[in-house]
């Protein structure tokens, strides 16, 4: 069984269709890059598989181990491993990331039936999880994204995900907005986590992410629609012709 | 109308029925029972009231508490315990010595209750009492110089620092229940005195009482007065404060204030910023839950030149609770150089809920630096969104959120030991408030 498989995906914001009709297959421990212009629907894919209310299914199904995931709440779906690392991520004044941290680690452990983790060994992983993205340890003790860089955030999405260790990744756009040394400290981080039982969805704008991360597949999200596969070569060629073939494909 | 003048004559009766004191607290008090009786209670159609639904309040009699209210231990347990300092505690507004510690008192400071400084014709009572507060404009502050019997006067001789604050705790008992009871707080800072004040005022009184408290503060060239304020009456109380407060020059005025208690909550803060370098900072919390209404009223006149004052209150409406927050900044011809702020935000966690806010400013200086905020709105909904995507249940991540917003404020108390407290307050009107066992 895939560990996701989108059949047939459709989804509206405010009535408007955005993706229209999207199938995707992910195995474990496999990458996945989708690419796509502005306002293919790249980010509304990231953000109906992690369950946010603001986007409407119309049609379709994706199964997530087998469980229909669209059926979830968005804390159900982290619980059971789906991760989202946010485009744009929240600045949450007052919260702590380490409180944070705990609070949605501890939920993911109850879920799992495990015991919480006491302070001293939650202390001793958020360290050692922070030196894998270079993650300055002051920032833990700030408020969450408060005040934080553009590179700080991204790289807080990344040590989010290694203390949080899920099944799927789907970083959306986690690569856009950063320096070169950046990037690398958060494709570092990725790489680190690959394994034969965790799956990424990369999303990205720029064929760049993938000399750091190299993907087993890529596909060309454009107006909505997945409208060509294949392997890392597909992104080459990408970054040679630009996405207006497959634009014109599209229309 | 009929029923106000009737009601005025009730408390006229009530006050003509009192016993006399001598001098010039006698004087002090007919002239405020007079001011009251010409302007009765608040009505709905002036603008400072007019979210106040007083009905249920002016249809009912409320005399004076009659003496020997106990308190039960549940009570007394929810005093705040500060080690070191002078605590005066009130029953039913008169002066306890049973619950009271004035042993700590230290050289510089002179502590004692209001009966007694009657008595004494202290100097400070004669200063200030009735004469910092306008009973004129403020029916409660009139009704609280006619009848206070008793309350607290501090008073901090120049260049005396104390490091532990002077406690008075303002409790109700079960006594109290259908009675007036009228708080009353006098503290003078002389100059370069700086002085921490506690004001409790909590109770156990099941049916509706009105507390309606006045502390008049008076502070010196260069001092320093801290107040600690925390409303937490029992839920069926009445309770209308005012606050007025004169702040010279170089003097610095703080107030951290927590409404938490009573089914309508009003403190009216007005601070005077009367010399170049005066600086006022207030901050407050209010809670509104049920069908609770929290209210706060404050005014911050800047006279002079090159003064400061810092304002942020925020409140957090669930059930059907309502809120007022109206601020007042004044700024004169003469205010040059004036820099002031104030900012109010509102969260509410209920459709129901309503939170008026209205930041109102009046500038006749033209080289002044003004800001002000407001806000009314639902938690974030990509904040709340974020949260739920890392696993943070919904009712979790709302409580995470609103304890966030509270404890901005919360965060800053003047007096620490009623912290925890406050706290639990806030948690208790939170949904899924058990995620925070221990937010840091």
């Amino acid at each position: 069984m895939a560990l996701l498989e989108i059949r047939d995906l459709h989804a509206a914001v405010e009535g408007e269709e955005i993706l229209r009709g999207i199938n995707l297959t992910v195995d474990r421990g496999e990458v996945h890059a989708v690419m796509g212009p502005n306002g293919s629907g790249k980010s509304t894919l990231s953000k109906v598989l992690a369950g946010h209310d603001g986007y409407e299914v119309t049609n379709g199904q994706v199964l997530y181990d087998g469980k229909d995931l669209l059926d979830l709440e968005a804390e159900d779906r982290a619980r059971l491993g789906v991760f989202l690392g946010f485009q744009y991520p929240v600045e949450i004044p007052g919260v702590a990331n380490t409180y944070f941290l705990k609070a949605a680690l501890n939920a993911m452990r109850k879920h799992r039936g495990e015991p919480e983790l006491d302070a001293v060994a939650f202390l001793k992983l958020i360290r050692e999880r922070a030196k894998m993205v270079n993650m300055d340890e002051n920032l833990l003790k700030r408020a969450v994204n408060e005040g934080f860089s553009g590179g700080e955030k991204k790289r807080n999405e990344i040590f989010q995900m290694a203390v949080l260790e899920p099944q799927l990744a789907i970083l959306d756009e986690t690569d856009s907005g950063l320096d070169i040394d950046a990037l690398r400290i958060v494709s570092q981080g990725v790489n680190a986590m690959r394994s034969a039982d965790r799956a990424f969805l990369l999303i990205t704008h720029y064929q760049r992410l993938l000399d750091h991360i190299e993907p087993d597949h890529v596909h060309v999200l454009v107006n909505g629609r997945i409208q060509q596969s294949g392997g890392k070569e597909l992104a080459e060629e990408l970054e040679r012709s630009g996405y207006a073939l497959f634009e014109e494909n599209a229309a | 109308m009929e029923a106000v003048s009737e009601q005025k004559s009730v408390y006229l009766q009530a006050f003509e029925a009192a016993d006399r004191l001598d001098g010039w607290p006698e004087e002090r008090r007919q002239q405020a029972i007079q001011a009251f009786e010409s302007q009765g209670f608040p009505t709905r159609r002036m603008e400072a009231w007019k979210h106040a639904k007083l009905t249920a309040l002016t249809q009912q009699t409320f005399k004076p508490v009659p003496e020997g209210g106990e308190l039960s231990a549940a009570t007394v347990e929810r005093f705040a315990d500060v080690a070191g300092a002078v605590r005066l505690v009130f029953v039913d507004g008169r002066f306890s010595p049973r619950y009271s510690d004035l042993d700590a008192a230290v050289p510089g400071l002179k502590v004692q209750s209001l009966a007694a400084a009657f008595r004494e014709d202290d100097g400070l009572a004669h200063e200030q009492f009735g004469r910092v507060m306008d009973a004129e404009s403020h029916a409660f502050a009139a009704l609280n110089t006619a009848f206070a019997v008793d309350g607290a006067v501090v008073d901090v001789a120049p260049n005396t620092v104390l490091d532990a604050p002077v406690v008075v705790i303002f409790a109700n008992s079960r006594k109290a229940s259908g009675h007036a009871v009228y708080p009353r707080v006098l503290l003078r800072a002389g100059s370069n005195a700086e002085v921490r004040l506690v004001q409790q005022y909590l109770g156990e009184n099941e049916d509706a009482a009105l507390i309606a408290p006045v502390s008049e503060v008076l502070l010196h060239d260069n001092a320093s007065v801290r107040i600690q304020h925390f409303q937490d009456e029992s839920l069926p109380s009445w309770h209308l404060g005012a606050m007025r407060v004169r702040v010279p020059r170089d003097a610095r005025f703080a107030l951290h204030t927590v409404t938490a208690g009573a089914r309508f909550g009003r403190t009216d803060v007005q601070v005077d910023l009367e010399g170049p370098g005066a600086d006022v900072s207030m901050n407050g919390l209010y809670l509104s839950d049920g069908e609770r209404y929290a209210d706060y009223h404050t005014v911050v006149r800047h006279v002079t030149d090159h003064s400061h004052s810092q304002q942020l209150f925020k409140g957090v409406l669930t059930g059907r609770g309502e809120s007022v927050f109206d601020g007042m900044i004044h700024v004169a011809r003469d205010a040059q150089q004036t820099d002031s702020e104030q900012q109010n935000n509102n969260l509410l966690l209920s459709p129901l809920a309503l939170a008026h806010s209205n930041p109102r400013l009046e500038i006749y200086a033209d080289d002044v630096k003004c800001a002000h905020g407001s806000t009314v709105g639902e938690l974030d909904a990509d904040a709340l969104f974020y949260l739920r995507s890392r696993g943070i249940a919904r009712d979790d991540a709302q409580a995470l959120l609103t304890f966030a917003f509270a404890n901005d404020v919360l965060g800053s108390m003047i007096e620490p030991a009623l912290a925890p407290q406050a706290r639990d307050r806030l948690l208790s009107v939170l949904p899924g408030g058990n995620l925070l066992e221990a937010p840091e």
